[in-house]
């Protein structure tokens, strides 16, 4: 019966490559997510890389062009254009900028696309579209399991909000939007102070150690703060607060060690150990998914490398 | 010119690479000449311990002059991008534009650098996109551990990885390759003709 109910807003989806690889499950949930609100959800077809922070690194130009083609590849695609990954969204947000911004930016990019690069898609985070779009109060009537006893960190990264100006998401030094979502699910965000800090993004390809020294103080903090498991709404987030969990509560930071630089994180002891003690990271749609009463088998909480089923049968959510 | 840390500067006409710091500022649309060293760009820097050039040091050496000093050493390639030192920027340098300058043109010039894996990591990051256009994760780590000859780096991950769904084995070919490749050589082309920097 609900399949054949209408669609009450319809977006074109950039899931961007972590989405069809590692964070797979942010896929799962959001689509879930989205068919539980009513929301249309329709992938752009042949989107590729939007370059993500390599590109931008040494090859501004390369990075732009990259995301002024799928930009217009999402052109034939109906909807505001819904991204899930952080990096993507900047990526996409900071091109449109320049792209409006500089002209002569624009002329280069246009040549190397060999076509116009438009700026009229909106592009929006799954946060906004949750919190603005679909609305706060919707979001509270639509719930149907409240995530009630649940202690949450939210953790926002670094390319949310920031640069100021550019993303719109929110405010770029205290931002609320992820708390307000919790709150609308009936979770409780705890007050803690590494809302904003770098995880070490993609250093945890090139230098494993950076990521395991930031990782590690987001993750003490949290707990400290009394959270019981990690929100965040961008994949390399999660896999670094993830993934590298183990790593970082057996061993510690190594970098700088001789072992480190040989093997890696997983064979080199560092001397800051943290005591044990698992904190599950979810995807904002793994939680609100949770919440609309979508089944969770559905969910992809077992693709989560910290699993998070022991905490929601603890209370009583699964 | 000297470009260790602790060498004496001198500053003179001939120690000052002027046409290099304009370069910055026109690759990052952004002046360097608007700092005046608060540092509160360095005390938000999650990357700073790692640097030996902290942020507001990197911009106080461009406005000397000495660009090579910075490029020499590791500090560009150890910022996360995480646009905090912009954000808090009391007179809107934009600190991460500049930083994204500075790695472009160290990458150009393929020059002198302590820091190879992260230029090794962008590398294969960037190739993965020009290969099948798409992000290949298991072909990205592999590429790296073998070039980097750290053969075991991670390794216990791969299962890990492989047994959830994380990670695909093979990764097929995105459809506007073709596409992506002339996006490539177009730039290549309007960089040999002095219509890009």
């Amino acid at each position: 019966m609900t399949s054949a109910k209408k669609h009450i807003r319809h977006y074109s989806y950039y899931p961007g490559c972590s989405l069809h690889a590692s964070g797979r499950e942010y896929d799962i949930s959001t689509r879930e997510l989205f068919k539980a609100l009513r929301l249309g959800l329709q992938e752009v077809p042949d989107w590729f890389c939007c370059g993500a922070t390599p590109a931008h690194n040494v090859d501004e130009l390369l990075s732009l062009s990259l995301c002024a083609k799928n930009l217009s590849l999402a052109e034939d695609v109906e909807g505001d254009l819904a991204v899930a990954c952080a990096a993507c969204f900047s990526r996409l947000k900071v091109t449109q900028h320049h792209l409006k911004e500089d002209d002569s930016k624009r002329k280069q990019v246009e040549i190397a696309i060999a076509g116009p690069a438009t700026v009229s898609k909106t592009v929006k985070h799954i946060l906004e579209i949750l919190a603005r779009d679909f609305g706060l109060a919707k979001l509270e009537e639509s719930v149907k399991k409240p995530l009630l006893g649940l202690k949450v960190a939210c953790y926002y990264g670094c390319l949310l909000t920031r640069p100021p100006g550019v993303p719109e998401l929110d405010d770029c030094e205290d931002p609320s939007i992820m708390e307000d979502i919790l709150r609308a699910l009936g979770a409780e965000p705890v007050k803690w102070s590494h809302r904003m800090e770098c995880c070490g993004a993609n250093f945890t390809l090139s230098r494993p150690g950076v990521v395991l020294k930031l990782s590690s103080a987001i993750l003490k903090s949290a707990q400290e703060a009394g959270a019981e498991c990690i929100m965040v709404a961008c994949p390399l987030c999660h896999g670094n607060l993830d993934i590298r969990q183990d790593s970082i509560q057996k061993y510690g930071t190594p970098e700088g060690s001789l072992m480190g630089n040989i093997f890696g994180s997983d064979f080199a002891p560092g001397s800051e150990g943290m005591p044990h003690r698992e904190t599950p990271i979810f995807y904002v749609t793994q939680l609100a998914a949770l919440a609309m009463g979508v089944p969770t088998d559905k969910l992809g909480l077992e693709s989560i490398i910290v699993d998070p089923r022991p905490l929601l049968k603890e209370k009583q959510l699964l | 010119m000297q470009t260790s840390k602790k060498a004496k500067m001198h500053l003179s006409n001939e120690t000052m690479n002027v046409g290099f710091v304009k370069k910055v500022e026109v690759l990052s649309g952004t002046s360097v000449r608007r700092c005046f060293q608060c540092g509160k760009c360095s005390a938000g820097c999650p990357m700073s311990s790692f640097m030996e050039h902290p942020p507001n040091r990197v911009v106080r050496l461009l406005q000397l002059g000495q660009g090579e000093r910075v490029l020499a050493g590791r500090s560009i390639w150890y910022c996360a991008s995480c646009e905090t030192c912009t954000t808090r920027c009391p007179n809107k340098v934009n600190l991460a534009a500049i930083m994204d300058a500075l790695r472009k043109l160290s990458w150009d010039a393929d020059g002198p650098s302590k820091e190879s894996y992260v230029q090794l990591a962008n590398r294969l990051f960037i190739e993965n996109i020009r290969t099948y256009g798409r992000q290949y994760e298991l072909r990205l780590g592999a590429a790296f551990n073998m070039r980097s000859g750290q053969f075991l780096k991670d390794l216990m991950l791969g299962p890990k990885l492989l047994s959830r769904g994380k990670m695909k084995l093979f990764q097929s070919k995105n459809k506007n390759l073709p596409e992506i490749e002339a996006i490539f050589s177009r730039i290549e082309e309007m960089r040999k003709k002095g219509e890009a920097l």
